[in-house]
């Protein structure tokens, strides 16, 4: 088939007047090269085995009054992937709802992980039905581990923790005194019996004397941003999980303090805000309702797993899509006006008015 | 073979980063406009540049069956993404201070759109290859911003030459995140075609044709520099200088590491090191600022 003719190359760099000889040369050599690689062959891969799509509960148990621990093993006993402190599994529960939970034992224990879930009354109803649903034997699809707060093992590091925030911050604690690092642990909380693993800061705290802080609001006041980053010692590496008020705390104290490297879990997809039930209409005809609390991005992948997007919060404009009728509630950082007006949307971020059905080019 | 306590299952994600070029001298590195030159390649190369990768890999997407690498590819696009914002940001601001750039990206861009854009009326099996083949060439330009990240991450020299803090932050910011996602292009080859012959190749093509475009790119800009002193030019000796006290990477550790991609037993994560990486993205103000 005969190939359209590219543009021209643009003109020589330094002022001469003909088209660049540089370009002009790549130009000749890709006409000539490109269709000498196509003669290959391809050959789809299958899809790589190797990890255990599911795991057994072994033991379950209680660590606070309304966390539950798990440990989870492969069903036919055999090794599990390796981790490093700070990685997550993600669990599918019976229900199809999909919860992400940091690895909280010892990563040199290759045939079994402990996840703990604290039970939230009135949230999404994952974690109650983890303590409902998952039994000793029962089977849990998971997919992981995958690191999302990796542990980089400075010199000098303060580790703070707020309430079940413990759970990625004891294998690091544990690292931190493998490696000989100069390490503190804060275990923040409401009350002393809320605060899950007492028993095992307890233990460090008594093998390594001074090393464990636990402050609980009752008896020490609500922790202070600014008193709990002066407890790492000068150029430390800070890393927190907890509650999000107690970050963003930490996060506002920190370039007073001492400290010098801040780490925390980065979540990507921040809850949809104010949102209203709408439509996408895609170019094969289907149309795809968007609930209020789903993005429309959730409804696009859950339709075609191969849709693009990368940051879910609407400022690296991967998952762009033309809009070809419609009015868009833009909602992103990125486009710019002008784009806007050609019909671009980002789908992790942006809606439309309720009831409004979108004509994407998709 | 792999570093054992390497991490190679980070979750990849964008950083929504921003920088205020204000206050930037036209020379940042302080009495080293020719240091400055070399460096300054980048932000005329990297906005097209790596919008090229991001188009090129989305294109990949429905040949992947791994859901682990699909989710990395994704987190790829979404920093490089964002890299070429930032990058462009620079641009804007050299453009700005009255420093012709326009020729020299215009060139840059026709690179990406039509040398290496989509060919139209391909047959499936064609695009399909020629789709692995700029896969290819994007796992070789990814070890070299692997070896520039590396590097970025250990030259104090820069530090004691006095380079602008701010553009430092975003050459180590860049430079940690290449390192943080430094395998997932090579993975996505040996996923897509597992032989040692493209490989090859398009790594003897993605050398050459950036050799001869930072080249070009230091004359130019030594050429357009409006703080330029009269009758001065770029000169190798100068580049080499610049080398030997640290402020620009060392050409022969730069032929070695490409010869190491020439290996067969080669895998990137045997280059550079995801901890200092990960430790420099906690102290990155613009990082730091850039969570959610």
């Amino acid at each position: 088939m005969p190939r359209p003719p590219r543009p021209t190359p643009p003109p020589d760099l330094f002022g001469e007047d003909r088209p660049d000889r540089f370009l002009t040369g790549l130009q000749r050599f890709t006409s000539l090269y490109v269709p000498l690689t196509g003669r290959k062959r391809y050959r789809p891969r299958p899809p790589e085995g190797g990890r255990p799509a599911e795991l057994t509960v072994a033991r379950r148990e209680y660590v606070a009054p309304d966390v539950v621990a798990l440990r989870l093993v492969a069903p036919d006993g055999g090794t599990l992937p390796r981790w490093q402190p700070g990685a997550h599994l993600d669990l599918g529960l019976p229900s199809g709802r999909r919860r992400t939970y940091s690895l909280c034992g010892d990563p040199a224990d290759r045939y079994g992980y402990r996840v703990a879930v604290r039970l939230i009354p009135g949230g999404g109803g994952g974690s109650a039905e983890v303590h409902r649903e998952l039994t000793e034997g029962s089977r849990v699809p998971v997919a992981g581990p995958r690191n999302a707060f990796p542990f980089a093992r400075e010199r000098r590091v303060l580790l703070v923790a707020g309430g079940i925030g413990i759970t990625p911050l004891l294998p690091m604690a544990h690292e931190a005194e493998r490696r000989g690092l100069d390490w503190t642990l804060v275990h923040t909380g409401r009350t002393r019996a809320s605060l899950p693993f007492a028993d095992e800061t307890a233990t460090l705290a008594r093998r390594h004397p001074g090393r464990v802080v636990v402050l609980t609001d009752e008896e020490d006041g609500r922790p202070d941003a600014a008193a709990l980053l002066a407890r790492a010692p000068r150029g430390a590496a800070v890393y927190c999980c907890g509650p999000a008020p107690l970050l963003d705390a930490l996060r506002r104290a920190f370039p007073a303090g001492p400290a010098t490297a801040l780490h925390f879990e980065r979540f990507t997809a921040p809850p949809v805000v104010d949102g209203k039930p709408f439509t996408l209409r895609l170019r094969d005809g289907r149309e795809l309702p968007v609930p209020a609390d789903r993005s429309a991005l959730d409804v696009l992948r859950a339709a075609d797993p191969a849709t693009a997007y990368s940051c879910r919060q609407g400022f690296c404009g991967v998952c762009r899509v033309r809009v070809l009728s419609g009015t868009v509630d833009h909602r992103d950082r990125r486009l710019t006006e002008a784009e806007r007006a050609a019909g671009d949307m980002l789908v992790c971020v942006s809606r439309a008015d309720d009831g409004a059905c979108l004509e994407l080019d998709h | 073979m792999r570093k054992s306590d390497e991490h190679d299952d980070l979750v990849l994600t964008p950083r929504d980063v921003r920088f205020d070029w204000e206050n930037l001298p036209l020379h940042w590195i302080p009495r080293e406009p020719l240091a400055t030159h070399v460096v300054n390649v980048l932000h005329l190369l990297l906005p097209e540049g790596e919008r090229w990768f991001v188009r090129v890999f989305l294109q990949t997407m429905p040949l992947i069956t791994d859901e682990e690498l699909r989710a990395r590819v994704l987190g790829f696009t979404g920093q490089e993404a964002v890299h070429a914002e930032a990058h462009q940001g620079v641009l804007d601001h050299l453009a700005a201070k009255g420093v012709p750039i326009d020729p020299y990206v215009t060139q840059v861009a026709y690179l990406f759109h039509h040398v290496l854009g989509d060919i139209p009326g391909q047959s499936p099996r064609r695009e399909r290859q020629y789709l692995i083949e700029r896969v290819a060439i994007i796992a070789g330009i990814e070890h070299f911003t692997a070896f520039l990240g590396d590097w970025i991450l250990n030259a104090p020299a820069l530090d004691r030459a006095g380079a602008d803090p701010v553009m430092l932050d975003l050459l180590r910011w860049h430079g940690a995140e290449e390192v943080e996602h430094r395998a997932v292009a090579y993975d996505l080859l040996r996923h897509l075609d597992r032989g040692y012959v493209r490989r090859i190749r398009t790594m003897v093509i993605a050398t050459t044709t950036l050799a001869r475009l930072w080249i070009r790119g230091v004359r130019y800009l030594a050429a357009v520099d409006p703080e330029r002193r009269p009758g001065s030019r770029a000169r190798w000796r100068d580049v080499a200088r610049a080398a030997r006290r640290g402020l620009l990477p060392d050409p022969v550790k730069l032929v070695v590491s490409v010869l190491r991609y020439l290996s067969p037993g080669y895998h990137p994560t045997q280059e550079g090191s995801t901890e200092q990486a990960v430790a420099y993205l906690g102290t990155s103000p613009a990082a730091r600022a850039a969570a959610h």
